[in-house]
């Protein structure tokens, strides 16, 4: 048997709503993290990934269910568990009228450090997310990323054998998420450190990931290495056709199926009306289709014949998108 | 235990980190303070009792004999003629005079120490010398000392002497009148004519002084079934502890909205996630609120001491006091933090009980200055109990055993309070 990290079994959230109603936020999921990996949750936003993390971070009771972290439950030992794991919350959890250094004081101390070592500990970490020269300011002078940055290092203080990251990329730009993705790769080669990473971008988890577990609606609906979980979609490309805001009928699709060999599957996607996107770039048909760009000229005359326009066309290789795709009939989008 | 510490302290840099809560820590109670203790007649350290006047004459020498009377006992003050614009520290109606039906009333219901009548004509009286009565109503009994009345008596001892003195002095000019000519400028003829002159005004003076022309008749007031203190205004006395808990309300219960702002920015979720016990949590928020409390107590006392107030004789009674009121009134805000949804809801709620429980519980004015109903209501309020403590120290010479009454109803509410806030306590 493995030396599991994390080991979750059967675990259940049911919230109460105040008009008696109930939501059933996780219904039943298993984890299972092997020391020194990163493992993803992907799924989308809803799915139960911050809930997930929330029971075996000891935040909430589990309605039903356990999680044991380096072999100590979580609701049974729950000081001890703590002890091994650094939480990143999905928030900036973080004291915005306070300086980086005075959070990541004030956290170190709860964590048990103090005197020298504290200050070290503070040093280390400061350097690591590369805030040391701006460790006096006051957060609220901070850009977004900069905060995401002290929000992961306070989860690294005491040195944790595992890490929780719950979307740790929310709202910054491309060059701040290019930094905390490669400080996540960097505490796994680096400091052989577990990572539970949760995202809804397919193009992080696949990057980051050694493990991936496709979440939706409270399940676990995939899970495995990306090559497992590809290899659940065959061989086959994806093809992407932009329509904007025009109709698609049902019989188009399935015309489309037909239209060229290889093709299995033909899925019209269409984002709700008002989305921040707006209409430019509402409306795909996706295809999937063995040797796809071979099937390309048949889809495109099936489309024309509908007196469809085209917008864009792309081709995709299998990936973790195409996966959720396959199992949902959605698309991985928030 | 060290992480409660770590977690008050942190609390408190949190708070001191925002210039706007100095503003309401310091700068705010500092001002409320000096000004409402000035509406009280300022005059820090300084016993002041209340007097009624009805001034039914209105003349120059009413208002001498008031000034008299005043200058008899300076610790004396009346009303109307010494009230304030307001007519706060009178207690009476700014729109109507005092007329002598209502002004009996408050002497019965024990809203003035006294009553002091001055009818009409009083001033002709005395150039006439007449005999005339000045009325007198009080609910102490005249012959056990009355401070007033025996600053009446004086007042009209002296009156009397100056009239005698006119008179005297009346006789003196015609005197004059008689023997002064301008072929001889000498008054007296001789020594005989001087002597026979100083005997006949002695034996005027003499008469005048039998005569007494002003009396006055005392009148005890009906006495209530149960005695009351001597209603008091010294500014400061009452003031400073009465600003100093209504701030620690503002200052306690203003922390409802950070509870709830914790929650919202996860970062009261962070703290469970952490490898401590929730009751550590708790507890380092409990002590946040009631340091500051006690800053907030030191902060308007400070003032006090500084403009030299009289807070009696009995420090540790007052500090037993302070403690307890500031453990009810944080433990009251966990309580509440139960309930919050909103940091809107929170900082409506604050404010409003804040400015409830205050006044009610007088703190904006002396207890029992307000109608019997009230002060029913007002024991509702923890601020009662903790002024009654200040005050029996602070005007009455209490110490320990004077405020355990109180002290115990705060700390018996504290303790549901508590109860209530620690099992329904939410961290997510
Ligand atoms: N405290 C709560 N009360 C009621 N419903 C909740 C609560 N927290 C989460 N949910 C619901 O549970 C589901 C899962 O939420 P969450 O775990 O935050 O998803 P994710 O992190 O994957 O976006 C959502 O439908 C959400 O609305
Ligand atoms: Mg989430």
């Amino acid at each position: 048997m493995p030396d599991w990290m994390v080991e979750a079994t059967g675990l259940v959230k049911t919230y109460q709503r105040r008009d008696g109603s109930t939501v059933a936020a996780v219904q039943g999921i298993d984890l299972h993290i092997r020391r020194g990996e990163i493992f993803s949750l992907l799924g989308p936003n809803g799915a139960g990934k911050t809930t997930t993390i929330a029971m075996i971070s000891g935040l909430i009771a589990p309605t039903r269910g356990d999680a044991k972290i380096g072999g100590h439950s979580i609701t049974r030992e729950p000081l001890a568990a703590k002890r091994l794991m650094g939480v990143v919350p999905q928030e900036i959890a973080l004291y915005l009228e306070l300086s980086a250094r005075q959070n990541l004081e004030f956290f170190g101390r709860l964590y048990g450090l103090s005197g020298r070592e504290l200050g070290r500990r503070v040093d280390e970490v400061l350097d690591f997310i590369d805030l040391t020269e701006r460790q006096r300011d006051r957060l609220d002078t901070f850009s977004g990323g900069m905060k995401r940055r002290v929000n992961i290092g306070v989860g690294l203080l005491h040195r944790p054998q595992m890490v929780y990251m719950d979307e740790p990329t929310v709202g910054i730009d491309p060059q701040n998420r290019r930094r905390i993705l490669d400080t996540v790769k960097r505490l796994r080669d680096e400091y052989s450190l577990t990572i539970l990473y949760t995202t809804h971008l397919m193009e992080e988890a696949q990057e980051l990931s050694d493990q991936v577990a496709i979440v939706d609606q409270g399940r676990i609906i995939a899970r495995g290495s990306q090559g497992e979980l590809t290899q659940q979609v065959g061989e086959q490309d994806r093809l992407i056709f932009t329509v904007g805001q025009q109709k698609v009928e049902e019989a188009l699709l399935r015309r489309i199926e037909q239209s060229a060999e290889g093709v299995t599957r033909a899925l019209y996607d269409a984002p709700a009306v008002g989305d921040a996107d707006g209409a430019a770039t509402a409306g795909t048909i996706t295809v999937f289709a063995r040797r796809g760009r071979r099937a390309l000229p048949g889809i495109i005359l099936a489309i024309n014949d509908a007196s469809l326009e085209i917008g864009s066309v792309e081709v995709r290789e299998p990936d973790l998108e195409a996966v959720f795709l396959h199992l949902t009939g959605r698309a991985l989008r928030d | 235990m060290r992480h409660i510490f770590t977690i008050a302290r942190h609390d408190l840099q949190v708070f001191f980190a925002d210039r706007a809560n100095w503003f309401g820590l310091v700068l705010m109670p500092i001002m409320l303070t000096l000004i409402v203790g000035g509406a009280f007649g300022g005059g820090s350290g300084e016993l002041r009792l209340r007097v009624d006047v009805v001034d039914q004459d209105g003349s120059p020498a009413a208002a001498d004999l008031v000034a008299a009377i005043g200058r008899a006992n300076p610790t004396l003050y009346f009303c109307p003629q010494q009230a304030t614009a307001d007519r706060f520290n009178c207690e009476i109606a700014v729109d109507k005079p005092l007329d002598v039906a209502t002004a009996q009333e408050r002497v019965r219901r024990g809203d003035t120490n006294a009553l002091i009548v001055i009818p009409a004509g009083y001033g002709a009286a005395l150039q006439t010398f007449q005999p005339l009565t000045i009325a007198y109503y009080s609910l102490a009994d005249v012959t056990t000392g009355d401070i007033v009345a025996a600053a009446l008596d004086a007042a009209i001892a002296q009156v009397n002497g100056a009239v005698v003195a006119a008179q005297v002095g009346g006789t003196v000019g015609d005197t004059f009148h008689r023997g002064a000519t301008a072929a001889n400028p000498s008054i007296f003829r001789d020594a005989a004519d001087r002597q026979a002159f100083t005997q006949q005004v002695a034996a005027r003076a003499d008469a005048l002084l039998q005569a007494q022309p002003l009396t006055v008749t005392y009148t005890i007031a009906q006495l209530r079934p149960q005695e009351r203190p001597l209603v008091t205004t010294q500014g400061f006395g009452q003031s400073v502890p009465g600003m100093g808990s209504m701030f620690v309300m503002f200052t306690v219960l203003g922390m409802l909205p950070i509870i709830n702002k914790e929650r919202k920015q996860w970062t009261l979720q962070r703290l469970v996630t952490l490898p401590l016990r929730p009751a550590v949590i708790l507890g380092g928020k409990v002590l946040a609120l009631f340091t500051l409390g006690m800053i907030q107590f030191a902060i308007v006392f400070g003032v006090g001491v500084a403009i030299g107030t009289d807070f009696g004789s009995a420090p540790a009674a007052i500090l037993l006091v302070m403690l307890a009121f500031t453990l009810c009134i944080t433990a009251l805000t966990i309580a509440l933090a139960t309930r919050i949804r909103s940091e809107d809801q929170a900082n409506g709620l604050s404010f409003l009980l804040a400015m409830v429980l205050a006044p009610i519980g007088g703190a904006w004015w002396p207890f029992e200055i307000m109608p019997e109903v009230m002060q029913m209501i007002g024991r509702l309020s923890p601020v009662s109990w903790a002024m009654e403590g200040f005050r029996q120290v602070i005007f009455f010479g209490g110490g320990l055993a004077e405020v355990l009454p109180g002290v115990g109803v705060l700390l018996a509410a504290a303790a549901v309070f508590f109860i209530i806030g620690v099992r329904g306590f939410r961290y997510e």
